[in-house]
């Protein structure tokens, strides 16, 4: 049967696909290594490209915006990462526990990821209004005057995050879906045993969903090198650069300044940092993750 | 408070989790009620307190369609989103259906190349990709936006298709091609009548993907009569003295059908959203 006529007839309907993948990936990833080596501004036509060795890679050490990108995607990340994978455990927690109108919450927890960022983006726009927005106005009825949110450098990146945290929707329901993995008998034996509820918690389902906890960790790793249109609607880098985030500046010089060969260059190190967070998680992986022994892989 | 499905437990601590989740629940709802009661109101009351307008202001709508070019924005996404919704879904169950019922050499090698292209970032190969469409004269058009959507139609749909179709007995197959079908008949009467949820599922993230994307119009289309819907509400806000009544209705314009989507058709983003969680399982 293997490798028979009628068998090779796969290659014809994964065609597109393999066609996709040459050009659409593969071709496009040698071109941007290339690029990464060259120096090119888009204007002047392909016949001006020109090889330059390592030099935007050298660039980048003296580069001080590269580096205030690589400090406010690693804030954003150090911090979102932990704040959001707790407070979506937290909800999820209290979403799995068989109570009337579960349902409904669900709808609710999740409606904000279904918004468009654009749309999103306006919307906190005014809410972080210093003068009108709903924000500092809930602030000013408890005697306290808000910040200048978007507009203040040492508040605007804290301002994103909170915004994030408004749309952890998909994380809760990742979580959700884990701790309905978790085996009914595991609770009950642990119940027996007289554990507590914070014992239960720790002993059996944080080990139990440390799989899901994997994945979303490096969902939101990567999520964080990835962040682009709230950043560049709702702030665009400012104020002070205090919010240029890595792929924000990335475009700025792809398409703003439109150095291809720089921005290539930062293109690759942006995958190979994701590729060197995403091996390290995978690696510590085996201290903290527990996979259950009968789990289907495929 | 941290444990489930416990009947031990308390009634208080059940009424404490109730409440924290009525809290969380007013967090998520107060801007977006906020962002509606704004939509309807003056430029006057946008600047007072009440957090309602004393007349809902519905003429807002009208404005802002006008101001914005709304229905010219709209169309351009529909443009968009049409051929995109097609092509996806073909040429996502097409391999599917290849990488499901076939046995060719190299199979499992394309599959692992398959699942790490998703974890490639699009940035690696977004320079490069608007350099071509740039040589073959396609910046400004909606065509770099349109034409990858017909090459498989992203991993991560192949991948979920293919997923489902394992699950179709293989007896189907084989007594329909005992009846005389060829492999192509198997596919289309056979698959894909049998692969709805999957498909259903593929189409409405397809259809959020395209609604809410904001990079790809950006980069490609320059003209505003070519903005998409996602793009032309931010240039809106640097275009205009922003008047915030009519930035909001346009919002809500604008969330208005995915969450709409999302409401008829839950159930598939809960089982997406799982399943995509459950590869790295």
């Amino acid at each position: 049967m293997r490798n028979s006529k009628s068998e090779r007839a796969g290659y014809w309907f994964i065609l597109p696909w393999l066609i996709g993948l040459l050009l659409f990936t593969i071709g496009p990833m040698l071109f941007s290594l290339l690029l990464a080596f060259s120096k090119w501004d888009i204007i002047t036509g392909v016949q001006s490209i020109e090889w330059v060795g390592l030099d935007n890679f050298k660039t980048m050490f003296h580069d001080e915006l590269f580096y205030q990108s690589l400090k406010v995607t690693f804030i954003f990340a150090l911090v979102s990462v932990p704040l959001y994978q707790v407070a979506s455990l937290l909800i999820a927690l209290l979403l799995n526990m068989r109570n009337r109108g579960m349902k409904f919450f669900r709808l609710i927890y999740f409606m904000p990821s279904v918004i468009p960022a654009v749309a999103a983006s306006m919307m906190w726009i005014m809410i972080f209004n210093p003068e009108y927005g709903i924000l500092n106005r809930a602030l000013a009825f408890f005697g306290v005057q808000g910040p200048a949110w978007l507009q203040d450098p040492s508040y605007a990146l804290g301002a994103l995050i909170v915004m994030g945290l408004w749309g952890v929707g998909n994380t809760i329901i990742i979580y959700l879906s884990g701790l309905q993995g978790v085996p009914e008998e595991l609770y009950e034996a642990a119940n027996l045993d007289g554990a507590g509820p914070f014992q239960r918690f720790f002993n059996i389902t944080l080990p139990m969903i440390s799989p899901t906890v994997f994945f979303n960790v490096i969902m939101g790793i990567i999520g964080g090198f990835q962040y682009f249109t709230q950043a560049f609607v709702m702030t665009n880098g400012g104020p002070l650069n205090s919010t240029l985030f890595y792929n924000l500046y990335l475009y700025n010089k792809a398409f703003t300044d439109f150095e291809m060969g720089y921005a290539s260059a930062l293109s690759w190190v942006l995958f190979i940092i994701i590729l060197a967070f995403t091996l390290l998680v995978i690696r510590s992986s085996s201290m903290w993750v527990y996979y259950q022994g009968d789990n289907e892989k495929d | 408070m941290m444990n489930q499905a416990t009947t031990r437990k308390p009634v208080y601590s059940k009424l404490f989790s109730m409440l924290m989740l009525l809290a969380g629940a007013a967090v998520v709802l107060i801007p977006l009620l906020w962002t509606f009661a704004t939509s309807l109101k003056t430029p006057a009351e946008v600047f007072k307190d009440d957090f309602f307008p004393a007349v809902w202001m519905w003429s807002n709508y009208k404005n802002a369609v006008l101001a914005i070019p709304f229905f010219t924005f709209l169309k351009n996404t529909l443009i968009i989103l049409i051929p995109v919704l097609v092509g996806t879904v073909f040429s996502s169950a097409l391999c599917a259906y290849g990488f499901a019922r076939f046995n060719f050499r190299g199979k499992r090698t394309l599959f692992l190349v398959l699942l790490a292209t998703m974890m490639l970032p699009s940035q690696v190969t977004m320079i490069p990709m608007f350099i071509m469409f740039k040589e073959i004269g396609w910046v400004d058009t909606f065509l770099p936006l349109i034409i990858p959507a017909f090459f498989g139609g992203g991993a991560f749909n192949i991948f979920l298709i293919r997923q489902f179709m394992r699950g179709i007995p293989r007896d189907l197959d084989e007594s329909a091609f005992v009846d005389g079908a060829n492999k192509m008949q198997i596919f289309t009467k056979i698959m894909l009548p049998l692969s709805m949820p999957p498909l259903i599922a593929v189409s409405i993230f397809t259809f959020m993907g395209v609604w809410n994307d904001f990079q790809g119009p950006l980069i490609y289309l320059n003209s505003s009569e070519k903005y998409t819907l996602a793009l032309g509400l931010s240039m809106f806000k640097g275009l205009y003295n922003v008047e915030w009544n009519m930035l909001m209705a346009a919002t809500m314009l604008i969330m208005l059908p995915p969450l709409l989507v999302f409401f008829v058709a839950q159930k598939y983003f809960i089982e997406g959203i799982s399943i995509s969680s459950a590869i790295k399982g």
